[in-house]
């Protein structure tokens, strides 16, 4: 699919719900739940939390479409940054399903290529970012990976990582500094 | 990129803005942000920029299809929607679904006292998992078939599919139907013959576009047998 139209496609239909479209309200959820079902997924950890997620994802979607706004932000930008939310609240809300075996730094994962995705445009965007993540130390970028895809918290990841909260701080603020100067460029 | 010994590029507002998105804070801390969130214009513009920086780090997760209740589940919680045209209003046409049989019955009993029509429709009512989902109402002397909608949700990524199923037991598809209006079908002319007293309407899933095969490939969802009035 056109990924240019897709985008402008969920646009579209986002500033159709505050009307009370209901088809519109649809429309973004066939093009973009299976995006979001596997951010929550991968949040959770398992799928009947995220199936409930989902749920409480597209009703805040249709409460909140009119606080979306096409020339400031993508619209799946948008749409991930409140479904994870809603999962790090219910992963905060719960204590099970944590992800909490150790980080070997050593053995770190390789970053992947992008999944097949249906609905994220911003190819660009990713590089970018994935260029930037580079060039951060090894260990820095665990702990960034473990908190964006695990939800993990300062404490969790300290635990992980098998390093005092205060030094898993600074490496964490450190490497946002870092990635922000890195994107200006 | 240069390292970075203090945290002089970035400030505290900042840094929180930062944490929250990445997601490492919780208890107290998320709920402070929270709250700035709501209130600060300014820290909500750095939330803003710091999705826009690390969200396509999400392209990394790949898709997963959600099982088609979590769509029925996300309608149900809506709330009713406003009043429009008659036409277009399914409260309207479930209304009259519900009163579907006494009107058929009505229209029924005219033609038959009227003797216009030799031929009595015929109708179902599609049931199915302890709701009504659809009624049809068959003119056999036009060769067509209504379907109103009654207590039917719409399937984002599954359509509702129509089936006569004859005495032989082997189901013939119809047409597709939609949760938001009736439909009118007209009855192939070859199926004509088998669509009389006791046969079987049913409603599948499909694909949109409606079954690839010629059989039904997704869960039936509702049955009713042809009844005349």
């Amino acid at each position: 699919m056109d990924l240019d139209a897709n985008r402008s496609l969920i646009a579209a239909a986002l500033e159709r719900i505050p009307g009370g479209d209901r088809a519109a309200l649809q429309t973004v959820y066939r093009l973009t739940s299976a995006k979001l079902f596997g951010v929550a997924i991968r949040i959770l950890g398992e799928r009947s939390e995220a199936e409930d997620v989902l749920q409480e994802v597209y009703v805040t979607v249709w409460r909140k479409a009119a606080a979306f706004d096409a020339a400031r932000a993508s619209p799946m930008t948008w749409l991930i940054a409140i479904a994870r939310n809603r999962a790090i609240d219910r992963l905060r809300a719960g204590r099970q399903n944590r992800r909490m075996e150790p980080i070997d730094v050593a053995h770190e994962v390789a970053d992947t290529a992008p999944a097949a995705d249906s609905a994220l445009e911003n190819a660009q965007d990713h590089a970018r970012l994935h260029g930037c993540l580079e060039g951060l130390v090894a260990h820095e970028r665990a702990a960034l990976r473990g908190a964006f895809f695990d939800g993990n918290t300062y404490d969790e990841l300290a635990e992980r990582m098998k390093v005092p909260l205060g030094t898993m701080k600074s490496w964490i603020r450190r490497a946002m500094i870092k990635l922000k100067s890195c994107l200006k460029q | 990129m240069t390292d970075i010994d203090d945290h002089s590029s970035m400030s505290e507002d900042e840094l929180l803005a930062a944490e929250y998105v990445l997601g490492v804070l919780a208890g107290a801390d998320r709920a402070a942000a929270e709250r700035l969130l709501q209130r600060d214009p300014k820290f909500a513009a750095m939330v803003a920029a710091w999705e826009q920086r690390l969200t396509p780090w999400a392209r990394e997760i790949a898709d997963v299809s959600p099982p088609p209740q979590v769509w029925e589940a996300i309608a149900a919680a809506l709330p009713a929607p406003p009043r429009a045209g008659l036409w277009e209003s399914l409260a309207f046409w479930r209304g009259l679904a519900l009163a579907g049989a006494l009107a058929a019955a009505c229209l029924g009993a005219f033609l038959y006292l009227g003797a216009l029509n030799r031929e009595r429709p015929l109708v179902a009512t599609i049931e199915g998992g302890g709701s009504r989902a659809f009624v049809a109402t068959i003119d056999a002397k036009r060769g067509t078939v209504a379907v109103v909608p009654a207590a039917f949700s719409a399937d984002p990524t599954r359509v509702p599919e129509l089936w006569l199923i004859p005495a032989d037991g082997k189901p013939r598809p119809l047409g597709l139907l939609r949760a938001d209006r009736p439909v009118f079908i007209t009855i192939p002319p070859e199926f004509a013959a088998q669509t009389v007293r006791d046969a079987v309407l049913a409603v599948s899933l499909e694909p949109p576009g409606g079954s690839p095969t010629g059989a039904p490939t997704g869960p039936v969802i509702g049955t009713g047998k042809l009844t005349s009035l």
